[in-house]
């Protein structure tokens, strides 16, 4: 008996491996394994044995069973690779075909660099105020200690609307719209982002451009804690190692005033073309808010101090971007908007 | 202000190079624009003597000049003839080099040896004198110098870029005293006693002063028998570095004295003036003056002029008249050294396009206590280098107000304002650096007095600037503001605005940012016409030129060229926009601020998206920015928006909308008329909107409400009908909804065809219906009687249907 399954496990093993389709590996499964095949056949026929031997066949037919089926699966796998073949080199793509890219456009770079500007300063607790563009002299000069017929109105040479109206020089204005309207509260703390014109246009002068105005106002603002603001902005907008450096200068609406440099981006303060060998570019004018105009906007300067500070948004969008031209801002090239993506 | 160092240093000594002065200073708050060396060097030129002038055997026109250059004697050919026997003249020498690498060599010229060249001072690389003029050096110049050091032309030039405030700063003498805060160093005051001699002034001089409110000082001295030349030499070079043309000794000297000093002085020829009067006074209505630039002026009585007993001979302190100018023959002189009204000089430099050094000082304002020392410098030096006689006398009409005046400091506010601990003595010792007397009151009281020459000194932060500058600014600390949290998000118009960026950006628009003012002529162009109000244009009283001549109330001009100049790229394929403010003025001329309106406004051209393998591109144009504004009026849950089917000027009668919320027009969209489009030189069909974005602000709801899902599943039904063109898509939902009753669930139009398959003049629509309802899943019965009824319903507007 032993004998016979040993012949039948042999016979099985040459059909299964000879088997060329999934349809004759079936036919044999169905022939040794199958309710009629020659091993249920034979396993039928143990009833017939020795009681004693019945066991022994009865284990070994069932392994071989076990043994057989193993065989059918991992035949029946190789056959359906081999039969799908074709079918995966007809359905073979090109990886390196490019991908559908949904069609973005994007903002203008001085809409990217004012919102991030706006993020930084809106992260310190500063809040986003808005002025006119056509502004009144009053605003636009006078609160800001700028007397008429005086010298510091060279500073800036405007667009005159009329003798009382005016396109804003700076956003400025805005500091004394906001305090009017806040004062006697405490604290202030904005910033005023938007347009500003000034009569110049050569290749480093547009008469449109973009300003950031920030004022802080409150018991106990202190020169430090403008420098100290200044250094933050810095490290934010151009990398943790930035250093600021402040030079006393004259606005006439802060005192002390200082123009702030940053450490060169491109040299990294050793000296080159883009700073003038000087290592440090000047990013931005500020000061302590002049007690003229805190007392003009309605606070008590003997009571409070504050600090105000302008940027312009193209210098920053150069520095950072690496744009050589002003003009580019303006033209609205899409071979110049499309590199900021 | 150009401060040449050598010139400085006759006043004080810094103990320093120039560039370590110029850092120095730059960053304490006078800023060094630059430092420059004054000339070019000038290799092999040296100083020689002319030992014998003869004419050229050959040539009348040239000379033969042997000169001296201190042990070699060179045989020089010259072109110039103003060489005598004994002058002594640059020599360029064989072998040296001139500006603009010019080589000098030994060249025969008709016939005769030249070893080497004279120099014309314009040869050497300085404005002065005639081309063909040897420059004659100084008698006392050592044979054989090399002219370069001679003429100090390795002497540094500081650029101050002084600001609005540091006048002070405008003359060498107060540039001396900044320096001396700086380093400590002392200020040495050049000798301003004129020798006195003949007649009394007074005898026959009669000066008066109509307006003192208008001049507070006038002063005036009397020069004779002076003899008008050329100054001499060092204060021609020394005028040339400071930027100053050098003339004539009398106008030289009032110059120099004004570098010095900061303050402007006037000479007039006393023989023009009749009866050796001076009148300050303000011009009469109607009243002529030549001045000296040969220009006829006239004045009002806004103008302040300097008179004599018959006419005005000068516009005070802004510039002299012709008809007193110092001439050749000049040989009595008035020096005039006055203080003018600041606003007054600066209206009237302005009105006359007159700005001149003088005035430039003078509208900051000139140290009223320092006339009379320029006047007194002044003729000094005439005295000294004219050969004039300076009269006895001196003319001081003074009814300045202006004396030194205290300010209070206290030490703890400096330290409260600063927010660092600078110590008392520190500070003290600050203040007296700069020359600032003071008085400690009590404990933290100081009383500062401050000299009229820092008249920028005026409260108590003005003093705390001068210390925490001189202290030094980077040695404050960072810290930063303390206080109460505050709320501080974006308005809400602010983030909306935010939003729609987003939200085009992501229909693959790109943002523009044009110029706010425009050229009005555009306007036209886009055939604006009537009472439309985008022609009560604001405009601009001084612009650069036409093209920046109004404030737009429209921004379709800035983005239209904005197309053009990337057609011309060929960049052909755009997807614009631009959210900018337009300004509406309540009255013309205004009165009042303007209305300034946030406007958005787009722009489509060329094909959309840009071409690529995956999905096809088509024509951008009218339902690109239908789209996109759809998403955002989706996004802002605004829904009632209408679209008109009417035209702007200047856009396709039969591609256009006007767009209509809540029965208000806030926009449009169209095809730019093709005429229009010839008209702004756009060769490609675009497509354009405007749209208002207040009346969406206004309505937009930002906060999504969720609505249950669905219960039961839904019936798809697809439903293709060809219809007449005439019948607008609009129409047709809205009999598929009518129709469908409560069943229908969602239409969509998924497919639209004109042409050869269909008849002339019709179209084919193809939707997709979705039916459901929450009452059970639907039954093949109950969604075909619901379909059936919209056939029938667009049946009955002729729509036959499709298989
Ligand atoms: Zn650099």
């Amino acid at each position: 008996m032993l004998q016979k399954l040993k012949e039948l496990e042999n016979e099985a093993r040459l059909k299964v491996k000879n088997a060329e389709s999934l349809e004759a590996l079936k036919e044999i499964k169905i022939h040794i394994l199958g309710k009629k095949g020659e091993l249920t056949t034979l396993l039928r026929s143990l009833a017939a044995l020795d009681p004693e031997e019945r066991p022994k066949v009865g284990s070994a037919a069932n392994a071989l069973r076990l043994e057989l089926e193993k065989l059918f699966i991992s035949k029946e796998q190789v056959l359906l690779d081999q039969s799908r073949g074709d079918k995966w080199s007809i359905e073979q793509i090109d990886i390196t075909l490019p991908g559908r890219q949904a069609s973005l456009g994007q903002k203008h770079p001085l809409t990217l660099i004012t919102d991030e500007i706006k993020e930084i300063f809106i992260g310190l607790g500063f809040q986003v105020a808005h002025g006119p563009e056509i502004e009144s002299d009053y605003y636009n000069y006078e609160a800001l200690n700028f007397p008429a017929d005086h010298p510091a109105r060279d500073m800036q040479d405007s667009f005159y609307i009329t003798p009382q109206y005016l396109l804003r020089t700076h956003t400025s204005p805005v500091q004394i719209r906001v305090m009017e309207k806040l004062a006697p509260a405490l604290p202030v703390r904005i910033i005023a982002p938007g347009k500003v014109f000034r009569r110049d246009d050569d290749a480093t002068h547009s008469p449109m451009f973009h300003q950031v105005e920030g004022l802080a106002v409150d018991r106990d603002i202190t020169f430090a804690d403008l420098k100290g603001t200044l250094l933050l902005f810095a490290r934010e907008m151009f990398g943790p190692e930035q250093k600021i450096r402040l030079r006393p200068s004259f606005f006439p609406f802060t005192e002390p005033s200082a123009e702030v440099d940053i450490s060169c981006i491109i040299c990294e303060g050793e000296g080159c073309r883009v700073c003038s060998d000087t290592g440090w570019l000047e990013i931005l004018g500020a000061g302590m808010v002049h007690p003229r105009v805190l007392e003009i906007a309605g606070y008590d300067p003997k009571q409070v101090t504050g600090f105000a500070f302008g940027m312009g948004v193209e210098r920053i969008a150069m520095l950072k971007y690496g744009i050589a031209d002003l003009r580019l801002f303006f033209t609205n090239d899409l071979r110049f908007l499309k590199q900021f993506v | 202000m150009q401060v040449p160092y050598q010139w400085l240093k006759e006043y004080i000594d810094p103990g320093m190079s120039a560039q370590q002065l110029a850092d120095l200073m730059t960053l304490s708050g006078i800023e060094v624009g630059a430092v420059e060396r004054f000339g070019p060097e000038l290799p092999g030129v040296v100083v020689g003597q002319a030992k014998k002038v003869e004419q050229h055997p050959g040539r009348s026109n040239l000379t033969l000049v042997e000169v001296d250059t201190g042990g070699d004697i060179l045989n020089i050919v010259c072109g110039a003839h103003n060489v005598k026997v004994g002058d002594k003249v640059p020599v360029a020498r064989p072998g040296s080099k001139l500006p603009g690498e010019r080589l000098i060599e030994e060249t025969k010229l008709y016939g005769v040896l030249s070893s080497g060249m004279l120099c014309s001072a314009q040869e050497l690389g300085l404005e002065l004198g005639a081309e063909d003029e040897i420059l004659i050096l100084e008698e006392d110049a050592p044979l054989g110098v090399p002219v370069d050091r001679l003429l100090g032309f390795d002497d540094q030039i500081l650029f101050l870029e002084l600001t609005p405030n540091r006048s002070d700063c405008l003359g060498l003498i107060g540039v001396a005293h900044e320096v001396a805060a700086l380093t400590g160093a002392q200020v040495v005051f050049p000798p301003c006693e004129p020798v006195e001699s003949g007649r009394q002034l007074h005898d026959f001089i009669q000066v008066t002063v109509k307006d003192s409110e208008w001049c507070p000082r006038y002063t005036a001295r009397v020069v004779v028998e002076i003899t008008i030349k050329k100054s001499p030499l060092w204060m021609q070079l020394r005028l040339l570095k400071a930027g100053i043309r050098p003339i004539s000794n009398v106008v030289d000297i009032t110059n120099y004295v004004m570098w010095e000093y900061g303050q402007p002085l006037h000479a007039f020829d006393l023989e023009l003036l009749t009866d050796s009067e001076i009148i300050v006074r303000r011009a009469t209505a109607g009243e002529v003056l030549i001045t000296l630039d040969g220009v006829k002026r006239e004045l009002d009585t806004e103008v302040l002029v300097i008179a004599d007993s018959t006419k005005a001979v000068g516009l005070a302190g802004v510039m002299g008249g012709e008809n007193t100018e110092i001439t050749e023959t000049t040989k009595a002189i008035l020096i005039e050294a006055a203080a003018f009204n600041p606003k007054n000089i600066r209206r009237t430099a302005r009105r006359f396009a007159l700005p001149s050094e003088a005035s430039q000082r003078f509208e900051k304002g000139v140290n009223h206590d320092a006339v009379l020392d320029a006047q007194n410098r002044a003729a000094y030096l005439i005295g000294e280098l004219t050969g004039g006689k300076v009269l006895q006398g001196l003319i001081d009409i003074n009814s300045s107000m202006v004396k030194p005046w205290p300010v209070q400091l206290k030490p703890s506010r400096v330290n409260k304002i600063l927010g660092m601990e600078i110590a008392q003595e520190e500070i003290i010792a600050i203040l007296s650096k700069l020359g600032l007397p003071l008085k400690q009151v009590d404990e933290d009281q100081l009383l500062v007095t401050v000299p009229l020459r820092r008249p920028d000194l005026i409260i108590e932060e003005d003093l705390i600037e001068e210390i925490v500058r001189l202290h030094g600014y980077d040695r404050v600390p960072t810290t930063l503001p303390r206080g109460e949290l505050t709320q501080n998000r974006e308005s809400m118009p602010e983030r909306l605005k935010t939003m729609v960026r987003n939200l085009l950006v992501s229909c693959g628009f790109y943002e523009c940012i044009t110029y706010s003012f425009i050229n009005p002529a555009n306007l036209n162009r886009l055939r604006i016409a009537g009472d439309d109000p985008r022609l009560r244009l604001i405009s601009v009283q001084n612009p650069f030129s036409e093209e920046q001549a109004v404030m737009r109330t429209t921004l379709l001009p800035g983005l239209l060229k904005a197309a053009l100049q990337n057609i011309s790229y060929r960049e052909l394929n755009m997807q614009l926009f631009e959210l900018g403010i337009v300004y509406y003025p309540q009255k013309l001329p205004i009165i009042s601020l303007p209305e300034e309106t946030e406007r958005l406004t787009l722009l489509v051209s060329g094909l959309a998206p840009e071409p690529n393998w995956v999905v096809p591109s088509r024509q951008a144009g009218f339902y690109e920015i239908k789209g996109a504004l759809e998403l955002i009026f989706k996004r802002f849950q605004i829904e009632g928006v209408n679209y008109l089917d009417r035209a702007e000027p200047f856009t396709h009668p039969t591609r256009s909308a006007q767009l209509l919320l809540d029965g208000k027009l806030f926009g449009f969209i169209g095809e730019l008329h093709p005429d229009v489009a010839v008209d702004f030189g756009l060769e490609q069909p675009v497509t354009i909107a405007e749209i208002e974005l207040a009346p969406l602000f206004s309505k937009a709801n930002l906060v999504p409400r969720m609505v249950p899902l669905p219960r039961y599943p839904a019936a798809n039904r697809d439903l293709a009908v060809v219809v007449s063109k005439e019948v607008c898509a609009a129409k047709l939902e809205e009999a598929i909804w009518a129709a469908g009753g409560e069943l229908l669930d969602a239409v969509r139009l998924f497919d639209l065809y004109e042409g050869k398959q269909v008849p002339a003049g019709k179209r084919s629509l193809a939707y997709s219906l979705v039916f459901r309802t929450d009452e059970g899943t639907l039954t093949e019965a109950e969604v075909n009687a619901a379909q059936n009824k919209i056939e029938e319903a667009l049946l009955g507007l002729g729509a036959t249907l499709r298989s």
